[in-house]
């Protein structure tokens, strides 16, 4: 501890110099962390564990493909199944094309949606009635609510686009959860408009059932149910569907991964310059420092602990950033985006801060190794004589 | 008259037959060729000579920052031509004190934080750290600038707070490489005048590489060295006095 001083001194002696650096360890520390808590985002539950025990079917082939809603009754009556609600994504434009204007838009059946399936999001007891009996009405995620400013009985037009239909809506009430950047409105009255498949097929079903110990059995159960008809299933856990969007972007996780790495590379190149630059600078000092007593190893161990102070810093100062500013920004930009389901759980963990530590330390030893070396193995009368 | 052996005692710095040699690539330059010198305690030496003579190296050598070739030196009694680096600098932090011309202070600390520094190798207290801290800067008169950093005091006061430093941890030798060389004919004078105390006073073996000679007149003795040979080794009108 007695020599903190000393090197703490040495890392800002050039402050212009150190503030540079240190600025490169945080932008990059701000961007692995970022980057890695939206990964862990994307993988997690977006229920945050209480959609635990809600199923997904959807067509084997996959989510381009209807399945028929004839499956609906057989489904219910496997044991196990507390409630099971059609869904169809419907994908219509509001307003214009323009990827602000881009929300959810889900039929569900409302009888059941939030009493039994959805039940961890919060809605008015008054506004759920209401909607249940308004065959055109529709509730909204909090966040869209804000964003659009709908009021109730506000009407809302949706252009069909794969579904060749129009959908004049009104607004009831908002619900909150941790995805609010969806609307939902009556299946029934999507049917109402005679689109090809009206009271024929589903996009797919989001059910609940009992306990989650009943989810593997009550999946295998409905795939086995439909494994040779016409319209065979993939029955998954509401994670695992969601984790299949991630999938569709492909090896996104490697990608990350890989260009975490490759600027990682790039920045402990940048601070090894700079601590070499620092030695180079103070060959003599260091060997005015020998002659009064200290030996190669202290040396050794002060230029590296200048780099990894320094790199300790800037990775401080970026997982400060990238968790008090960053993502609560980006989360805020975000909450009407395709991303919003996600969002709930985009924070910066304790296993990402203890990463992001890691990384800063790894980062000056790495860099500071090097100089460190080279400082601690010149002669006492070769630094002596340089004139720098 | 003494003994060998007692001479060798009462001596703080012995070189027998050393020799130095340099090596560039395939080229040997030798630097100092067979030196044999005794200092005896509490002597104020001035070594001076030509560029390239070998004085620097001859103080370096009994400073224990270089090694020699060949021959062997001992100072207070430790034979350091062929200990460990780890033990040398653990001895030189004990055994010598370095001026140099330039000061060599570390920019970044204060004049208190320069000065403190071999002590950060010892074992004492912070408390008994800072108390070594501001009697050596009583001694050289800087306590009023123990704050200031080396850009803030002139080169005599630079050099005055590197005496400090070489003094602090109360070494026995005190070695010098032109400590007057880069100061004006004023500031050159007190620290002159310090290093005579610091001999006289503080019974410090003041080992100086010196070009002027009236800095040189402040010794006890002069020795005179001219492409690594010792060529002459004489008392001053002060080494008279004194041995009278």
């Amino acid at each position: 501890m007695k020599f903190f001083r000393l090197i703490w001194k040495n890392v800002f002696r050039k402050k212009t110099r150190m503030v540079l650096t240190t600025g490169s360890i945080v932008l990059v520390l701000v961007l692995i962390v970022v980057l890695v808590s939206l990964l862990n985002a994307m993988e997690a539950d977006p229920s945050g564990g209480r959609g635990a025990n809600r199923l997904v079917v959807q067509h084997a082939t996959g989510l381009a493909s209807f399945l028929p809603l004839s499956q609906r009754q057989r489904i219910e009556q496997i044991p196990g199944v507390v409630a099971v609600s059609p869904e169809i994504w419907f994908g219509g434009v509001y307003k214009d094309d323009r990827p602000e204007n881009f929300f959810g838009q889900l039929s569900a059946d409302p009888q059941i949606f939030f009493d039994k399936i959805f039940d961890d999001a919060m809605i008015d007891p008054a506004a759920n009635a209401e909607w249940k009996a308004t065959r055109n009405g529709f509730v909204a995620g909090q966040n869209l609510v804000t964003k659009f400013g709908w009021k109730k009985g506000d009407h809302v037009q949706l252009r069909g686009t794969y579904i060749p239909v129009t959908l004049d809506l009104i607004y009831i009430g908002k619900y909150r959860a941790g995805d609010e950047s969806n609307i939902f409105f009556h299946n029934e009255y999507l049917n109402q408009s005679k689109w090809f498949g009206a009271n024929r097929v589903t996009g797919i079903y989001y059910m609940k059932v009992a306990s989650t110990q009943d989810l593997p059995r009550v999946a295998a159960a409905i795939d086995r149910m439909f494994e040779n008809s016409d319209a065979p299933t993939k029955t998954m856990t509401e994670k695992q569907f969601q984790a299949q969007f991630m999938e569709m972007m492909g090896n996104i996780k490697g990608l990350i991964r890989w260009i975490s790495l490759v600027i990682l590379f790039a920045v402990t190149l940048i601070v090894a310059n700079t601590v070499a630059m620092s030695a180079r600078e103070r060959v003599t000092e260091i060997s005015v420092m020998r002659v009064l007593g200290f030996r190669r190893s202290h040396v050794l161990s002060f230029i590296l602990s200048e780099s990894v102070l320094m790199s300790l810093l800037g990775g401080l100062v970026g997982v400060v950033l990238a968790k008090f500013v960053i993502i609560p920004g980006m989360v805020k930009g975000m909450q009407t985006t395709p991303m919003a389901p996600f969002l709930i759980n985009f924070r910066v963990t304790w296993q990402v801060l203890l990463a992001a530590f890691g990384i800063s330390v790894g980062v000056g030893v790495l860099a500071g190794f090097v100089p460190a070396i080279r400082s601690s193995q010149l002669r006492i009368v070769d630094g002596l004589r340089q004139v720098v | 008259m003494s003994s060998a052996g007692e001479k060798e005692m009462s001596d703080i710095i012995v070189l027998d037959h050393v020799e130095k040699i340099y090596h560039r690539d395939a080229l040997e330059i030798p630097v100092l060729k067979d030196i044999a010198l005794r200092v005896p305690q509490g002597e104020f030496l001035a070594l001076m000579g030509p560029s390239g003579s070998g004085k620097t190296t001859l103080l370096n050598l009994i400073a224990g920052i270089d090694q020699p070739t060949r021959g062997r030196i001992l100072v207070g009694g430790v034979d350091i031509s062929t200990i460990s680096q780890t033990r040398l600098a653990k001895w030189r932090s004990q055994t010598i004190g370095f001026i140099f011309q330039l000061y060599n202070l570390i920019p970044v600390l204060t004049a208190f934080e320069n000065v403190e520094l071999p002590l950060l190798l010892t074992r004492l207290s912070r408390a008994e750290r800072r108390r070594h801290v501001e009697t050596a800067l009583s001694i050289v008169a800087l306590s009023d600038r123990m704050d200031h950093y080396p850009r803030q005091l002139s080169g005599g006061q630079e050099q005055r707070v590197a005496i400090a430093r070489a003094i602090v941890s109360d070494p026995a030798i005190l070695v010098a490489d032109e400590p007057t060389g880069d100061l004006d004919a004023k500031s050159a004078e007190e620290i002159l005048i310090l290093l005579k105390r610091l001999n006289e006073e503080f019974a410090k073996t003041i080992v100086v590489v010196t070009h002027d000679p009236k800095a040189a007149s402040r010794a006890h003795r002069m020795i005179h060295l001219d492409k690594g040979v010792l060529e002459s080794d004489e008392l001053t009108e002060t080494g008279h006095l004194r041995r009278v």
